[in-house]
């Protein structure tokens, strides 16, 4: 059984740090599956990982293939597309890495992302968990690319701002066909315990908060040094906070 | 059956991926520089049943976790096979190995990919000659058809690269043949209905002859994804009576038009722009268009954003196409339609067209007949019906001289 997790909120919240951590730790449990699907995060330097292509470049090129007729007759255009899906993947020793790349240009893709739906399900199966960190408008969950979603974690930071947007995703991924289990709500760079008026907030909006992480003050340091962020010290806020999410969801 | 195997066979292994981590050797794929798969038809006397050779280093004498080339030469015998089968043959190497324990197969031909996991080798498969053992056994044993197999495997990069021309020369010759399959030669055709969510009434009817409207979809593709997800948004369309061969009305096509158009629809002319045309979604390439003026087509694709004889872009037009609809003289289509030699055939095929991009008509030089080439307009020569109507009438348009016959 596979396990997805998507990560969520939007640009600046810590979000791909904390899916970075979630993936190490889930790494020590069994074989992850990292799917970066922000274009603007760079989930591969969190992780220390190289990028060797994307999904979006593959899904431009059958396009492109497709357009001057050069595939290769009597061979499924799936496991066509399957194949150069697979020489994108980054694979390390207990986490794997999908990048999905930018969204698609004009013109139609309805097929191309059917077969995409169909490559990347075939992949995941392979895995203990899924994590995804996705941008805000969750564009890959929403046009399924990625699957369907055991849990879907909306960070924000501690503003009434955050909180809402992160309300806002969790009504937008309700009203798509995707199907997702629970909906959590993380808050981090607090200072202090959560401020009340934001606690309120979250259970006004119907957010479920399952953790508050303290501002961390080891991330810094990394993010000057240039060092692959999964290496926090294990005390750090950060880790500790992944951890208690690990724990209480029964990761 | 299989106990006399290091390891276990069936398809149940299928969806099984070998992770690096996990990974004996690989041969082929994007880091080996040669590789190959093919599949030739020889005569029962030229294939020795069973015979395995392996030129070059074999499983257990390479080095753990590199990358390394291969050719997987398959060569069967059989009275009833014939040359076309090979494709489908060679299409089960990928199957076949996917059935195996341990193994794993991605890709195709020139880019073969299999990887052998550390658990396979431990379990005791070492050797190419057990991999072509277990190949042996599955295509005798699922194909009846089989009579005979011989296999070798060159891990040796300079003889796989001395064969390699040959196998492309091969491929490309399959290719050129492939696409010279017919409706005729077919019983069965695929229909898509991805394109619901927009056009609710619209469904591809995809044949060997007529690609889907995003061209995204051949009749290949159709079966494979058929064959992969039965209860997907790909079906088999069973091609039924033939109504009207001229206009490509067929019982089976027009079934599934009434069931997937929920009623809208009951007939479909495959191969007409007019009274019962495919329907149209709104993800096709190309729309053909019909201009009263000149009584022919013009042909426009998404990529060109400038304006029609007619007066309307690609985006008005589109908006007026789709939606699922059959609109009459006005067809999404798939550029490539226009190399099935039944393009628009009731109506008159490529001789009726009388304008495309310039961009087209180069793309597409190969299959507009030489006598026709210079009597079709481009944006260079007609910018509006006016001048259409001078240029077809200046170069004696065959279409307009009465020199077409139609079927
Ligand atoms: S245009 Fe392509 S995606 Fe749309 S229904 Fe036809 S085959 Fe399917």
């Amino acid at each position: 059984m596979t396990t997805a997790i998507a990560i969520a909120g939007k640009g600046g919240v810590g979000k791909t740090i904390i899916a970075a951590l979630l993936i190490d730790l889930l790494s020590q449990k069994g074989i992850v599956l990292a799917v970066d699907a922000d274009p603007s995060a760079n989930l591969n330097l969190a992780l220390g990982l190289p990028l060797e292509g994307t999904v979006g470049g593959v899904r431009e090129e059958m396009v492109k293939d497709i357009q001057k007729q050069s595939l290769p007759t009597g061979v499924p255009m799936q496991d066509i597309l399957q194949g150069r899906i697979r020489a994108t993947l980054v694979e390390s020793d207990k986490v794997d890495l999908l990048t999905m790349g930018r969204p698609e240009g004009p013109g139609c893709y309805c097929a191309a992302n059917h077969m995409l739906r169909l490559s990347i399900g075939r992949l995941t199966r392979n895995y203990d968990y899924v994590v995804i960190d996705c941008e805000a408008g969750m564009e890959h969950i929403s046009r399924q690319t990625a699957g369907d979603i055991d849990v879907l974690l909306t960070i924000s930071d501690p503003t009434v701002r955050g909180i809402t947007a992160a309300a806002a995703m969790k009504e937008l991924i309700q009203e798509l066909r995707t199907k997702v289990g629970g909906v959590y709500l993380m808050i981090n760079r607090v200072k202090g315990g959560p401020p009340r008026e934001i606690k309120e907030a979250a259970d006004g909006l119907g957010l479920h908060l399952i953790a508050t992480i303290l501002e961390d003050p080891n991330l810094a340091d990394l993010e000057v040094k240039g060092i692959p962020l999964i290496q926090l010290p294990p005390d750090s806020p950060l880790q500790l906070g992944v951890r208690e999410i690990a724990d209480k969801l029964k990761l | 059956m299989t106990e006399a195997f290091p390891v276990d066979i069936g398809p149940q292994y299928e969806g099984d991926v070998i992770r690096k981590a996990d990974l004996y050797v690989e041969f082929g794929g994007p880091k080996a520089k040669s590789k190959f798969e093919l599949v030739t038809l020889n005569s029962p006397a030229e294939v020795e049943h069973g015979r395995i050779e392996v030129i070059g280093p074999d499983i257990f004498e390479l080095e753990e976790g590199g990358s390394y080339p291969l050719a997987i030469l398959i060569d069967v015998a059989g009275e009833r096979l014939e040359k076309e089968t090979e494709p489908v043959i060679e299409r089960r190497i990928h199957m076949y190995t996917n059935y195996i324990q341990g193994l794993y197969h991605m890709n195709q031909r020139e880019d073969a990919w299999v990887r052998l996991s550390k658990d396979a080798y431990k379990m005791g498969l070492k050797s190419l000659r057990d991999f072509g053992k277990i190949l042996i056994f599955l295509y005798t044993s699922e194909l009846s058809v089989i009579e005979r197999v011989a296999i070798t495997f060159i891990t040796d990069e300079k003889r796989v690269q001395e064969l390699l021309p040959h196998a492309l020369e091969v491929y490309h010759a399959r290719d050129e043949r492939l696409k010279g399959l017919r409706e005729e030669d077919v019983d069965q055709f695929y229909g898509c209905v991805l394109c619901q969510s927009f056009a609710p009434t619209h469904a591809c009817i995809i044949t060997p002859e007529r690609l889907s409207l995003c061209g995204a979809i051949n009749w290949f593709d159709g079966r494979a994804a058929y064959q992969l997800d039965p209860e997907g948004p790909i079906f088999e369309v069973p091609k039924g009576e033939l109504l009207d061969p001229v206009k490509g009305e067929y019982s089976g096509a027009n079934q599934v038009i009434a069931e997937r158009s929920l009623g809208q629809y009951n007939r479909v002319y495959l191969h007409s722009a007019f009274e019962h045309p495919h329907t149209s979604c709104g993800c096709f390439q190309s729309i053909c268009f019909y201009i009263p003026e000149v009584d022919g087509f013009g042909v426009v694709h998404r990529d060109f954003a400038g304006k029609t004889p007619i007066g309307a872009s690609f985006s008005t037009m589109a908006g007026n196409t789709g939606g699922g609809r059959q609109a009459e003289g006005s067809l999404g289509m798939a550029l490539e339609y226009m190399r099935s030699p039944k393009f628009l055939r009731a109506d008159g095929g490529l001789y009726r067209v009388m304008w495309m991009p310039k961009e087209i008509k180069e793309r597409y030089r190969d299959v507009i007949p030489e006598n026709l080439y210079d009597k079709i307009a481009t944006e260079e020569n007609a910018t509006n019906t006016d001048e259409l109507v001078e240029f077809v009438d200046k170069v004696g348009h065959p279409w307009l001289r009465g020199e077409v016959e139609l079927p």
